[in-house]
């Protein structure tokens, strides 16, 4: 069991969300079983004042999560420092049977809340609220995940034992063990790089058609893309190492912590062109969107690109 | 165009209005008279979709403003009313610009449009030299011309008034009702609740609506 | 993106001026909490990092000798057959200890340096650059200066050894004239001279320093020696390292929990405060919303305003730690985390600044401060705004 005071931070703020996200989640129930558009009743009333106070709490908590977010990812960096064998956060994940799932859940639920938030903005620009009971019920289902998320955190965080030895990235990144990791690491580059080149340029092109089904669908196979190959491919140009294949520590200062850009970028990309496809936005609103996907998805593969063209043109080879 | 339709309110036990049904037309000068407690000031709070009707429907310009949610009523009436309080409802602590400009605050002008409107209504309701001065430090009537400044700000096309002049002397009751006058000429929609019978005998006034326990009586 | 409402923010800090009273009060104990809290992870942090800076100075591993389970001294014999060990590129017997100076109930810590040796702390070497050391000489820091000045020794101190008798030691300079470095308080002298004041035959030494020419192979080499010789402690500079860490990281979070009690009731007094709001305050939200004010408006009013008094206490907390921890060097709380003791009175800690403590302080007041306030400004914002009519 660890305590440092950065646990006790998360803990503290996991806390005050468990109590808020639960108010939000009655309301929720209140509003999707009994809200009638058209009523004046006291109750409708009442349930119009409440839906304010739920679409507060949940802005709140995202903007909230994306900095603990960071701040969580920075504590794992933290603790690895007092685990044996740990270099960077991949360690403190692998430390524990909960660290995956909780990583996988936490960038789910950043996707879902900033979903949550377009929805609402979308149904606060409509006469009759037409989203409003899709978004509580999309609210209730966020709140089991979101519950989820925190209670692996804790079982995580009560979990890590500092006597036990622990993987560094560079044994959990291996291409060689039979694990399923490792068989989707050792999918060629080659194929890697033309599925990441060719899906952008397809988005491009879906851009002209403006279908934004296909779209979104892109987007979503482009941010599984781009994780795999900068695990397999450009986090190597980025550490100089053919065998360095950690997402973690591009994280960490010695590399600028361009991991923070990265994921960012990726993550605004990404997350407008996935909105693409739930949402029936006005023209003008989802043209942004598409531009806004193109632009950070763009940068984010000009800036991997640029790594790799860099030490090309440096030391004249390929790692 | 302003009607009113059917419309019934009730507060806790008291019934303020009673199944009334009027119409109003754009540019017209409307006065409402009665004892207090006749209905005037809810029929101005629901024109100014500050409340709503526990029964029957209210329709400016085609919009049903009765049935608008929240921010859109906020919104119609940030954009379509200019309301003058009884009590002039200012702000005591801020001062004159400043109480002047709240109604456009959440618009997020720029700065010089902003500026423009401000320096508009101060000069036209000439209240200009008094732009820095704390509200609760002018008289009467300076009051009510920042009232009257800060209902005209974003150029509404409707202008509620009520009881307006209630407070003030005489004097000052005729300048009052001389805004008026400029405002109508301007093509606005007014409905002025008072039972100063001062408005009585105004030509300019298109109609008179007389109200009794919250049934249109005339 | 919409262009940042300048106006709003305005009316917010316009606002939170004029209800100052009630703001006041909250400002004031979330400015102190997290004064309070920010003093002790500040003071943490310079410990944690003047202790990283001493302890790089030692070697990549030390191998002290135990007896019973206490430390005891080690047989220098034991130097060559470590040497021998594959990887290790370098051993330093180290000869130190601490001389009770009984007539204050002081310890001075007691360094023995041959100049024919390399020492892995480089500032030693420097200091033997600098001076020579005989066999009845000695190197000394200010606040022992000042401590031996009171007991009227000016030039020379008399150390008392274990039979009775007595040794007369000049000193030839002071410590921090020579290296910049505020040190803890020690005295330097020939190794032989402080074998003699502790007893020691001429044979041992109080810990071994070894320097390990591929750091990938520590541990390895760590085990070996462990091994060889089972009598003995051996520990890593990463051993040590993270041993300090937990206990700083312990103490910090013992503090911490405390606080969580601070905290909720911080976060009751911030509820009940922004709850309840004076009639005037009623009177002018009731405005705003006749005036066409939105819900969302009034709370992202309420939410600036939040945010300013919050990062405000913040800064503010933090400004007046930092002074507190660097300026004044932590006078009481320091007693926490390092055992009081005269010669550390004059201890300054060098500032560093720490964005991790920073972000983790940031995270422990403003959002906080904002939940607290999330459902009475929502009160605030959805009340009716006919009473204004009235």
């Amino acid at each position: 069991m660890i305590l440092t005071p950065e646990i006790v931070t998360i803990e503290i703020i996991n806390a005050i969300f468990v109590v808020f996200a639960t108010i939000t989640f009655v309301i929720s129930l209140r509003i999707v079983l009994l809200w009638e558009n058209d009523s004046y009743s006291p109750l409708q009333y009442k349930l119009q004042l409440q839906s304010y106070l739920a679409a507060t709490i949940i802005k709140f908590i995202l903007y909230i999560k994306i900095l603990l977010f960071i701040f969580f990812v920075y504590t794992l960096d933290n603790i690895a420092t007092l685990l044996p064998g740990a270099m960077c956060g991949a360690g403190v994940v692998n430390a524990t049977v909960y660290g995956t799932p909780l990583l996988f859940l936490k960038i789910i639920n950043l996707y879902l809340f900033a979903y949550w938030i377009v929805l609402h903005n979308q149904d606060m620009h409509t006469k009759h609220q037409k989203y409003i009971r899709l978004k509580f019920i999309l609210f209730i289902v966020v709140y089991f995940l979101f519950m989820s998320e925190i209670v692996l955190e804790t079982l995580m965080f009560y979990n890590i034992d500092i006597l036990k030895v622990v993987d560094c990235c560079g044994s959990i990144f291996k291409t060689t063990d039979g694990s399923y990791l490792s068989s989707i690491l050792s999918i060629s580059d080659a194929i890697m790089l033309k599925l990441f080149y060719a899906l952008y340029g397809l988005m491009i092109v879906v851009f002209f058609f403006k279908n934004r089904y296909i779209f979104s669908i892109l987007n979503l196979l482009f941010v599984i893309v781009a994780l795999i190959s900068l695990i397999t491919f450009f986090g190597t140009y980025i550490y100089e190492l053919p065998t360095h294949h950690c997402p973690f520590c591009l994280l960490q200062r010695d590399y600028n912590y361009i991991g923070y850009l990265l994921y960012i970028l990726l993550f605004l990309g990404t997350f407008n062109g996935l909105v693409l496809g739930f949402i029936d936005f006005d023209i003008n609103t989802q043209v942004k969107k598409y531009k806004f996907a193109l632009f950070f998805n763009g940068i984010y593969i000009v800036i991997v690109s640029y790594y790799v063209m860099s030490y090309f043109l440096k030391n004249g080879v390929w790692l | 165009m302003i009607k009113l339709l059917n419309v019934s309110k009730r507060y806790d036990d008291i019934i303020a209005l009673k199944d009334v049904t009027l119409q109003f037309n754009e540019g017209e000068l409307i006065v409402l008279h009665g004892v207090s407690g006749s209905g005037k000031s809810s029929i101005l709070s629901l024109i100014a979709a500050i409340s709503k009707p526990t029964n029957g429907e209210v329709v400016v310009d085609g919009d049903t403003i009765s049935m608008l949610p929240d921010h859109f009523a906020s919104v119609y009436r940030r954009d379509n009313i200019g309301f003058i309080f009884q009590r002039y409802n200012l702000i005591p602590s801020l001062n004159v610009s400043e109480n002047i400009i709240i109604p456009l605050i959440p618009l997020n002008l720029t700065q010089d449009e902003m500026m423009q409107k401000l320096e508009y209504v101060m000069k036209t309701f000439n209240i200009e030299h008094k732009r820095d001065v704390m509200v609760k430090k002018l008289s009467g009537g300076e009051q009510q011309r920042v009232a009257i400044a800060r209902a005209n700000v974003n150029n509404p096309k409707i202008i509620l008034a009520d009881e307006p002049t209630a407070n003030l002397d005489k004097k000052l009751s005729l300048e009052f009702i001389e805004v008026i006058k400029e405002l109508k000429s301007q093509n606005r929609t007014i409905v002025i609740a008072t039972h100063d019978p001062l408005f009585f005998d105004l030509e300019c006034v298109d109609r008179f609506v007389k109200l009794e326990n919250g049934i249109v009586v005339s | 993106m919409k262009r940042f409402n300048f106006y709003l923010l305005e009316y917010a800090v316009s606002y939170i001026f004029r209800y100052k009273s009630k703001n006041l009060f909250v400002f004031t104990i979330l400015t102190s909490l997290i004064f309070i809290l920010g003093s002790v992870f500040f003071l943490a942090e310079s410990i944690k990092n003047e202790l990283h800076f001493s302890v790089d100075g030692v070697g990549d591993i030390i191998v002290q000798n135990t007896k019973a389970g206490m430390h005891t001294t080690l047989d220098d014999t034991v130097v060559e057959k470590i040497l021998d060990m594959q990887g290790v590129s370098n051993v330093e017997s180290r000869v130190w200890g601490y001389y009770n100076f009984s007539q204050n109930n002081i310890h001075f810590l007691l360094l023995g340096v041959d100049e024919f040796e390399v020492h892995n702390n480089p500032l030693i070497d420097k200091v033997l650059e600098n001076v020579e050391l005989n066999d009845s000489s000695m190197i000394v820091s200010s606040g022992i200066k000042k401590l031996l000045e009171k007991s009227y020794y000016d030039k020379y101190f008399n150390f008392i050894l274990e039979d009775g008798s007595t040794v007369q030691v000049q000193i030839i300079a002071l410590l921090n004239e020579i290296i910049d470095f505020e040190a803890n308080d020690m005295i330097i002298m020939k190794k032989e001279l402080a074998q003699k004041i502790f007893g020691f035959e001429n044979t041992m030494v109080s810990d071994l320093i070894i320097k390990v020419g591929n750091p990938k192979e520590i541990p390895m080499v760590a085990y070996k020696i462990q091994e060889k010789f089972p009598n003995t402690q051996v520990l890593t500079k990463e051993d040590i390292v993270a041993s300090y860490e937990h206990v700083f990281n312990y103490k910090s979070g013992i503090f911490l929990t405390l606080f969580i009690v601070g905290f909720l009731t911080f976060f009751m007094i911030v509820y009940d405060k922004a709850s309840g709001l004076s009639s005037e305050e009623k009177k002018e939200i009731g405005i705003l919303k006749a005036l066409g004010w939105r819900i969302d408006d009034i709370l992202q009013a309420k939410l600036y305003e939040g945010f300013l008094l919050s990062m405000g206490a913040y800064l503010l907390g933090i400004g007046i730690a930092l002074a507190y921890v660097y300026l004044l060097g932590a006078p009481f709380l320091r007693e926490l985390f390092i055992a009081p003791n005269a010669l550390t009175q004059d201890f300054r800690f060098s500032f560093t600044l720490d964005y991790e403590t920073l972000f983790l302080l940031f995270l422990l007041s403003v959002p906080i401060y904002i939940a607290a306030t999330i459902v009475p400004s929502w009160r605030v914002a959805t009340q009716d705004a006919d009473e204004v009519m009235r």
